[in-house]
């Protein structure tokens, strides 16, 4: 690993928690926050939001001024598959039904590495498509379709 | 003589036909789980969680515990045999016990390794039997004030003894506390945090957030890492280890167990920090430390017993107090409360059949786990030719069916994709995701017991200190800052945990 001017991971995280806790203040801001012997919605939501406020510039002001260990490059092929297949799953599941959206997801998700042959992958998810469609809607009747309506 | 009847209560609890096959499913799940490396034990409990609203509330817990423990031994079967922790707790098994593998003693390494983790969990069974009594009568004095002093010992505690930096983890809780405000505020029934979406009005669920960050989050980072198994293809014989080797391993059987047993109770210490800590001891008071490393048995049977005795006596907080130690336990503090019960102080009283049910049932899990794991380890063997480039997909879609299942929603399915990415970054930048999982657990019960204190002591924020049992546990919390702040013993949790990965 190679070693870097700046603490890349406390700076990024950092600026990841002054987002959130910025989005959380905004969001909040027309909540009443009320005192403390009669705390209206927004005070404890204003209080834990601040104190992340200030993780969130500790950690920038931090990162900036240490060095650190650079971070390892993202791999986009997992994420993106992981991602995708979740994503496929959550448009399919309830229009195609849960046996076409299984076996889309594990193609997908098995595209994340370079390893997966298709030749196994489709008779593997067409087997697992099966199992999860006895499993789920036949035994424990879970409200989805099998198939498209 | 309490004791025996709590306990006669308990065994009659888990010695309940059904109980007794949850009992049995949990631990051979657990197994398989902690087997297989790449799949943990959080994301299996956050999996099945939806599985158990059918059951009642003890054999819930029975099964959701049993899975817990049964990683705990699925996981030095992969350590020795594969030299891959199935589970975090068995890194430091991998050490000696592979090879002991190397050199053809897989058989003894293995039996040790059981029959430690059994003796470890049977004592580790009275001890929370004998602590539990005492710890509820304390409890049962508690009010708002002592209540939310003793959460936020539980969140500090949690984040003083888990791995990675102190002031990472206690970012990460407050970004739990604030996911957990999330939903309609229950005292003025206005919307926070919802953006308009209905389905975030009930509030953030917490299956999902886990399966993301902890399941989904930690694959693409494995899948990142190309995988490397070679398991030792020797077969597996001698699984009756001799009367030398049980003569060498059990002192150290003995010093895992108490140590791990006392380690599990802190909060956050959980199962990963007890084998560590026995490995290190028994190098300490061997009369020749350079065999560690080389096949040691005591390498074995220390942090065997420490491991499980830790992850047993981890669910003392939550059994008696209703807090979580770990990420696992406030997952099983969900699982109460989507059975309606409300975790707290009161637990013990209110529970007795619950409580003391999972107790007993956990000394009948560690006997199954005995006997199912030495003559079933041909099948835990071949479980391990199992390829990853097909154990991951399935996993992802039973997280997909799973999240979808627990309340037919889709918008929990797009939850857990965002809470993949955020899981995928955490792992990228080193922070440990666990703090935020006891944040959002505990979150909405810690504003409520503080909007309570306020309001009966009329926003005296010194309440919390002028009451004994609260100042007492605030003080702790503070020796707890202070020390996490010092520079040794910066330097020496540094070294304690420097073993680990």
């Amino acid at each position: 690993m190679t070693r870097s001017g700046k603490d890349w991971r406390d700076l990024l995280f950092g600026l990841f928690l002054v987002a959130v806790s910025a989005g959380a203040l905004f969001a909040t801001r027309n909540l009443n926050v009320g005192h403390a012997a009669d705390m209206g919605a927004g005070y404890m939501p204003r209080v834990v939001s601040l104190g992340l406020l200030a993780f969130g510039l500790f950690f920038c002001g931090r990162g900036v001024r240490r060095a650190g260990l650079a971070i390892e490059p993202v791999q986009w092929r997992p994420l993106l598959a992981v991602l995708a297949a979740v994503g496929v799953f959550a448009l399919t599941a309830e229009k195609l039904g849960l046996a076409i959206a299984s076996v889309v997801t594990i193609v997908l998700a098995s595209f994340a590495t370079r390893e997966a042959r298709l030749r196994e992958t489709v008779p593997f998810a067409l087997l697992l498509s099966g199992a999860a469609v006895l499993l789920f809607i036949k035994v424990l009747a879970l409200p989805v379709p099998v198939w498209p309506r | 003589m309490d004791l025996f009847d709590n306990l006669l209560l308990g065994l009659s609890t888990a010695l309940e036909l059904n109980n007794l096959g949850l009992c049995l499913l949990g631990v051979l799940i657990g197994t398989a789980i902690g087997v297989l490396p790449g799949i943990g034990p959080i994301p299996t409990v956050a999996l099945l969680l939806p599985f158990t609203f059918g059951l009642n509330p003890a054999g819930a817990m029975i099964m959701l515990a049993g899975i817990f423990y049964g990683a705990q031994y699925g996981g030095s079967t992969t350590a020795i045999l594969v030299n891959v922790p199935g589970e975090t707790s068995s890194v430091v098994t991998c050490i000696d016990g592979h090879e002991m593998a190397k050199q053809g003693r897989a058989g003894t390494a293995l039996a040790i390794a059981a029959i430690a983790s059994f003796f470890a969990g049977t004592m580790a069974t009275i001890v929370i039997a004998v602590m539990s009594v005492p710890l509820s009568v304390l409890a049962l004095k508690f009010t708002a004030v002592e209540y939310f002093s003793l959460l936020v010992l539980g969140l500090i505690a949690a984040v003083a003894l888990a791995h990675g930096s102190v002031a990472k983890s206690l970012a990460m809780v407050l970004l739990g506390l604030l996911l957990g405000l999330v939903g309609i505020d229950v005292s003025s029934g206005a919307a926070r945090m919802t953006f308009g979406i209905a389905e975030l009005s009930d509030g953030l669920d917490f299956v999902p957030i886990a399966m993301g960050l902890f399941g989904l989050g930690e694959i693409i980072a494995n899948l990142e890492r190309p995988a490397e198994r070679r398991v030792v293809s020797q077969k597996v014989r001698d699984l009756i280890p001799s009367r030398a080797d049980l003569r060498a391993a059990f002192p150290a059987m003995l010093r895992g167990t108490a140590l791990g047993s006392v380690l599990g109770v802190l909060p956050g210490g959980g199962a990963a920090l007890p084998p560590f800590s026995s490995y290190a001891l028994e190098k300490k008071l061997a009369k020749d430390p350079s065999r560690f490393g080389k096949g040691a048995i005591e390498g074995v049977a220390g942090p065997e017993a420490a491991n499980n005795a830790g992850a047993q006596t981890s669910f003392i907080p939550l059994l008696t107090l209703g807090i979580p130690a770990n990420a696992l336990m406030a997952l099983m503090i969900g699982a109460l409360m989507m059975q309606g019960i409300q975790p707290g102080p009161q637990i013990m009283t209110e529970q007795p059949r619950l409580v003391w049910g999972v107790i007993a049932s956990m000394w009948v899990g560690n006997l199954m786990l005995l006997v199912i794991n030495l003559p079933l380890i041909g099948l835990w063997i071949s479980m391990l030719k199992i390829p990853y480039r097909l154990l991951f997909p399935a996993i992802v879609l039973f997280c997909c069916i799973g999240t979808y299942g627990i309340a037919n929603s889709l918008f929990n399915v797009w939850l857990m994709l965002g809470c993949a990415a955020i899981g995928y970054f955490f792992i990228k930048v080193g922070v440990e995701p666990a703090p935020l999982l006891l944040g959002l657990v505990l979150g909405p019960q810690l504003e409520e017991n503080f909007r309570r204190a306020m309001l009966l002591s009329d926003g005296d924020f010194l309440v919390f200190l002028s009451r004994p049992i609260s100042a007492v546990l605030l003080a702790v919390v503070a020796a707890l800052l202070l020390a996490m702040l010092s520079p040794t013993i910066l330097r020496n949790r540094k070294a304690a945990l420097a073993d680990s990965p």
